[in-house]
């Protein structure tokens, strides 16, 4: 590690990290460590590489089979009713994401909620704390999604539902100057999908956001300001 | 038409089918706890040696999976590891309340190792981190072994391992700190064989 070593004063906290990467480091040992590992990338590194192999001990663990009956009695619990159990193969679900769990955590993020089964509605954008802004996406007058924009490094996700968008489509963006930006493309899978991806222009740039299909018509629309 | 509109449930990412339970899909939580039921079950009953207590565990932890979906964070780590971690606390606890005797580490190991049913240098083709940590568990010295999983699997601090294994404070830091380098350069080591 060297001289970066010494002047960030590392050496005091190696021993640590690897209880800190395995949680077992507890008290004021912790918030030492914990504290100078925020303000050294080299440990922050080093922390993250070894807590993804302590993460990976705790799944050698060898499978097992369950008792008999556990299924039923946990699905009883869950509130969960399976449907035929012997159909092995099943319709695709109307969350199937491109990269859903990202967007599916932002928009929980974000107080976000998507469902087909509730009336929809239409309301203004919103911006949360953190200065992240989102928008319903709107199709011939209903919500049909929602897109947000933030991020130091901008990023946009969308989220579809119950959309008319089949196979791929394509997202851009048309910012206050009146200039159309592709943002990128994601496949909708029976009007359903969720995508998230770097933004190449500011934010705060924005003025609307658009679905749009392979043959050029604009889907669904967002309008930010 | 109908066969283009239907999935295997198995192409599905732990992901998706997360990302379904997090907007109430149930069909997504019957798949996610028929792919997961075996390892959450496996690792519940590594730790506590009881088949009652690891149907509890595993019980809760599934249901506390399907309960904070929404709160996943895929930034800081896969979803295995969270229902992983999430059964292994549950496990902690269960064990404590109960003043249950947990497995002995070995055991753990033991059973971990038979589970992987190939010989080290098997691990860097078959691309599996589990598999490579499987097999660099298993050529540690035994006392970093059993201090690694005390701390990793048990969630005992340096001062607990000292204490079981009677062995001075900074000698249980030591193993703890050696068996996790030696384990981060496996994996380094396999993923660096990947890459090419």
């Amino acid at each position: 590690m060297g001289d970066d070593t010494r002047a960030f004063g590392c050496e005091r906290y190696a021993g640590d990290l690897a209880e800190l990467a395995l949680g077992s480091l507890a008290g004021r040992d912790r918030a030492r460590a914990l504290d100078h590992v925020e303000s050294c990338p080299r440990c922050a590194e080093e922390l993250e590489q070894l807590t993804r192999v302590a993460d990976t001990l705790v799944q050698v663990a060898p499978e097992v089979d369950p008792p008999m009956g556990f299924e039923v009695r946990l699905f009883e619990r869950m509130g969960v009713t399976p449907a035929d159990r012997s159909h092995r193969r099943w319709r695709v679900p109307r969350w199937v994401p491109v990269v859903a769990a990202a967007a599916a955590a932002l928009a929980v993020g974000l107080g976000l909620t998507l469902t087909s089964s509730t009336a929809p509605t239409v309301s203004a954008p919103a911006r949360t704390h953190d200065g992240v802004v989102s928008a319903p996406l709107v199709e011939h007058g209903e919500t049909v999604g929602r897109v947000a924009f933030g991020g130091t490094q901008p990023w946009m996700s969308m989220m579809l539902a119950d959309s008319s968008a089949r196979g791929t489509v394509d997202c851009v963006v048309v910012t206050k100057d009146g200039v159309t930006h592709h943002v990128g493309s994601f496949v909708a899978r029976a009007g359903y999908g969720a995508w998230i991806a770097p933004l190449r222009v500011a934010p705060a740039d924005v003025r609307s956001a658009e679905v749009v299909s392979p043959s050029g018509t604009v889907i669904a629309t967002a309008t930010l300001g | 038409m109908v066969r283009e509109s239907r999935v295997a449930e198995g192409d599905l990412s732990d992901e998706a089918l997360l990302a379904g339970m997090a907007v109430g899909e149930q069909s997504a939580a019957v798949s996610f706890v028929r792919r997961y039921q075996r390892r959450v079950f496996g690792l519940a009953y590594s730790m506590t040696g009881d088949a009652g207590v690891a149907e509890d565990v595993a019980q809760e932890a599934m249901t506390r999976v399907w309960r904070h979906a929404p709160v996943f964070d895929p930034r800081r780590g896969s979803v295995a590891s969270w229902v992983l971690t999430i059964t292994r606390n549950l496990a902690i606890d269960a064990l404590r309340l109960r003043r249950a005797v947990p497995t002995d580490p070995d055991e753990f190991s033991g059973a971990a190792l038979r589970s992987g049913e190939h010989v080290p240098e098997d691990a860097v083709p078959r691309g599996d981190a589990r598999d490579t940590v499987r097999a660099a568990l298993g050529v540690l010295p035994v006392e970093q072994r059993r201090a690694v999983v005390l701390a990793a699997v048990y969630g005992r601090t340096a001062l607990e391992i000292s204490e079981s294994e009677g062995i001075p404070l900074g000698t249980a830091k030591t193993r703890i700190r050696t068996a996790l380098m030696r384990l981060r350069a496996a994996v380094e080591h396999a993923e660096g064989a990947r890459d090419g």
